[in-house]
């Protein structure tokens, strides 16, 4: 199971996110050349919208799956006395967590 | 013909040096192997491996102007002067442009190169259709020559851990041999996070691959088997 | 170097750029969010070149990112993994990759 998780998973993860990140920038990007939103007003309201927001979350979750992935492959590459890998897996591991508590705090909660 | 060649004998150099040598070109001379041959007649101490001498054996894999490739089937026509020869890339070096393959076969059997059937042997060979057997091309045609392992990032960083081009290639080999019947172990023993999963798919193997074969193509179906398997 | 190499290794160094770019995008979300005199705040941004010059360096990263991964995902299900067309698309994504980011220079510089 340990084995699956770090291969053939990790892969899948990889590539599963990048096809879900692909299709919500596609449509952004639509978005934002057809309607962009051009006052606080219509920004707030548009990514306080569930419909939107909802997928943006479901986005910087695949973000942070992607970059994990990414960046554990750049560390096993070049990293290689174990104490430094382990370390530096550690902080990547703790500042994407952080990122995605933040994501959760402006996205689902709300700001004051 | 200029040609700037590695030279490194450990009992004798403290370092690596590159040594300068020009050769007057004769008719004979069709491939980089006959010229270093004859270059070797001038300078017995320049040490290289060959035997076939015509890209089947795969013994004289080295780095020519900065791209792996066997010298016996390098034309010298087209070749860019100074010819710069370095030995394959990542490898212990031996002496001048022979290298130590250990590591490179401890890989290559690692992944079981050979058939894995516990079904008593028929009297005759075991059968395969034209079929199954039409699978096996641009697969079994490898030589292990060592150039797509030797020029494959993946391979320069985690050497111990990766399998390589090379080795995954002939996985593959096995992998699909209808005769075969360990492919389940040979899936599950390449789904770690290193054996297989270091390739990212640059693709330097096949660019540089003598027999025109393509490693990278082999692991991404060894991948997509990976993911049919699990589903 | 091979043409893919440069679109392989290219791939892996803008993905590191992107990474360092996600936190301060995470941090220009939130304080877009914050209230119309913050929004104000991010908006204004764009008045400083540095920023502008940012953006266009991110905007290619993300581009050539983008492209050498659907480049990958094809590539696994056998859609142009052979050499010639590998070359190819490999060229193809580094030339788009920088097309897209003088688009965004035309645009924002």
């Amino acid at each position: 199971m340990r084995r699956t998780a770090t291969g053939l998973r990790a892969w899948l993860v990889q590539r599963v996110t990048a096809v879900y990140m692909l299709l919500f920038i596609v449509f952004l990007l639509f978005h934002f050349l057809l309607a962009p939103p051009d006052s606080y007003e219509a920004w707030h309201g548009w990514m306080r919208n569930s419909r939107i927001a909802i997928p943006a979350s479901v986005f910087f979750a695949a973000l942070l799956l992607h970059a994990w992935v990414g960046l554990r492959d750049v560390l096993m590459d070049y990293v290689h006395p174990l104490a430094w890998r382990i370390s530096a897996l550690a902080l990547l591991a703790f500042s994407l967590t952080a990122i995605a508590a933040w994501v959760v705090r402006i996205l689902l909660m709300g700001t004051a | 013909m200029r040609l700037s060649i590695f030279r490194f004998n450990p009992e004798k150099d403290e370092k690596p040096y590159m040594q300068d040598y020009e050769i007057a070109p004769e008719q004979t001379d069709r491939m980089l192997l006959d010229v270093l041959v004859r270059l070797k007649g001038r300078d017995d101490s320049l040490t290289f491996r060959r035997s076939c001498r015509e890209g089947i054996c795969g013994s004289d894999g080295m780095n020519i102007n900065g791209r792996n490739g066997l010298a016996c089937i390098t034309p010298v026509k087209g070749l860019k002067e100074p010819v710069v020869l370095r030995p394959l890339p990542s490898f212990p070096v031996i002496r001048d442009l022979v290298v130590d393959m250990t590591r490179f076969f401890k890989q290559y059997h690692s992944i079981k190169p050979y058939l894995i059937n516990n079904d008593p042997p028929p009297e005759r060979e075991r059968l395969q259709s034209p079929e199954d057997r039409a699978k096996l091309d641009g697969l079994y045609e490898c030589i292990l020559c060592a150039c797509c392992t030797s020029q494959c990032p993946s391979s320069w960083w985690n050497p111990d851990k990766f399998v390589g081009p090379a080795g995954l290639l002939q996985a593959y080999r096995f992998i699909i041999d209808s005769r075969d019947q360990a492919t389940q172990e040979r899936l599950d023993d390449l789904n770690d996070a290193y054996r297989l999963f270091r390739c990212r798919t640059i693709m330097n193997c096949t660019e540089v691959c003598p027999r025109h074969l393509s490693p990278s193509r082999a692991i991404e179906k060894i991948r997509l088997m990976m993911v049919k398997d699990s589903s | 170097m091979p043409v893919g190499a440069l679109t392989s290794i290219t791939h892996r160094v803008t993905g590191i750029v992107l990474a360092f770019c996600v936190p301060f995008s995470v941090y220009l979300l939130d304080l877009s969010l914050r209230g119309p005199q913050s929004f104000a705040q991010v908006v204004g941004l764009f008045d400083h070149w540095a920023f502008r010059v940012a953006v266009v360096v991110s905007v290619w990263a993300l581009a050539h990112h983008l492209l050498a991964g659907v480049r990958h995902l094809l590539s696994d299900i056998d859609v142009g993994s052979q050499l010639h067309a590998a070359r190819r698309s490999a060229w193809i994504v580094n030339l788009c990759g920088v097309a897209v980011a003088l688009l965004a220079a035309g645009a924002l510089l």
